[in-house]
């Protein structure tokens, strides 16, 4: 039994380095730059990113003000209510 | 009410003014040669970094007043400049990669500047969870990592200058070219003021909001003492 797992692990091995080999060329090429000509050069549009960033501030920046502004309406609002229901109530003791 | 009436109309009018007068003056900021039209981004990135800077400086102070004095006034001055830490710490994190995508080729980079701002973030963010789900002991808690949003900040400041990074460095504004200036300084002197706004508008509803507690154990008591 140990001797066919040890010949089986010797028939893998000599599999395994057969195929580094066999692939050293293509890795080793794949090191090296080469020239490639009639590439398309990446080109971003600027105008996108810097409106995408100005935009972006202000409208945090409103979305912020309009949640400060409603919850104050809603402040306000509860306020009104509770002091609605005091008067209700009677005078303070 | 009325005072908070005119503070609206002035963030409006901050507003208008950052829509109308900042982006002209930028527009007519000369180009940079190596960056192009994308480096435009700086005008607000940079300023939003400083307020981003300020807000965790004054929620820091207003959590030490809360610890060590129980001032409940720097409580809520805390709480409101937490808020403004992540929203302008949101704006420069945004605006970053949009500026680096195009100069840098990358969205991001997991260098000492771009990290340890993203880490100031997720302390402030931190900060208003633990003040939100924290409990009883929620303000205490939150007050003690405002504390160590604080001492991130010069970590921030300093990395690009202590550390090799792709991001540039702090003596970018001192030695900014002199048509650029007028672009950059009225950009951070319109985010200031709104910044100053925002605070101002956020104290005022934490203070609305204290008060009305107030009243509500008033009439618990009081509405008990009637029936």
């Amino acid at each position: 039994m140990k001797r066919k797992i040890r010949s089986s692990a010797r028939a893998l091995l000599a599999g395994a380095l057969a195929l580094l080999c066999w692939l050293a060329p293509t890795l080793a090429a794949a090191q090296e730059f080469q020239k490639v000509s009639g590439a398309v050069r990446e080109e971003l549009p600027a105008g996108r990113f810097v409106a995408a960033a100005y935009g972006f501030i202000w409208i945090a920046v409103l979305l912020y003000v309009v949640s400060i502004a409603r919850g104050l309406g809603r402040v306000r609002k509860d306020l009104g209510d509770l002091k609605s229901k005091l008067d209700r109530a009677g005078p303070r003791p | 009410m009325r005072s908070l009436g005119t503070a609206f109309v002035a963030t409006a009018i901050a507003v208008a003014v950052g829509f109308l007068i900042v982006p002209t003056l930028i527009v007519g900021a000369p180009l940079e040669p190596v960056m192009g039209l994308v480096q435009k981004i700086f005008y607000f990135h940079v300023p939003c970094a400083t307020m981003l800077f300020l807000s965790t400086f004054v929620c820091a102070g207003g959590s030490v007043a809360y610890l060590f004095r129980g001032s409940e006034r720097g409580d809520r001055l805390a709480a409101s400049a937490g808020e403004l830490a992540v929203l302008f710490g949101l704006c420069t994190l945004v605006t970053g990669p949009l500026w680096g995508r195009k100069a840098w080729g990358v969205w991001w980079q997991w260098d000492a500047r771009l990290t340890s701002a993203l880490l100031l973030e997720l302390i402030m963010i931190a900060y208003l969870l633990a003040r939100r789900y924290g409990g009883p002991a929620g303000r205490k808690l939150s007050a003690a990592l405002a504390l160590f949003a604080a001492i991130d900040v010069p970590l921030v400041y300093k990395s690009v200058d202590i550390w090799r990074t792709v991001h540039p460095k702090t003596t970018v504004v001192p030695t900014l070219d002199p048509r650029m200036r007028p672009a950059f300084w009225s950009a951070f002197l319109l985010m200031l003021l709104v910044w100053s706004l925002l605070l101002a508008l956020r104290v005022r509803l934490e203070a609305a909001r204290a008060e009305l507690a107030a009243l509500e154990l008033d009439a618990e008591d009081i509405l008990e003492a009637a029936s």
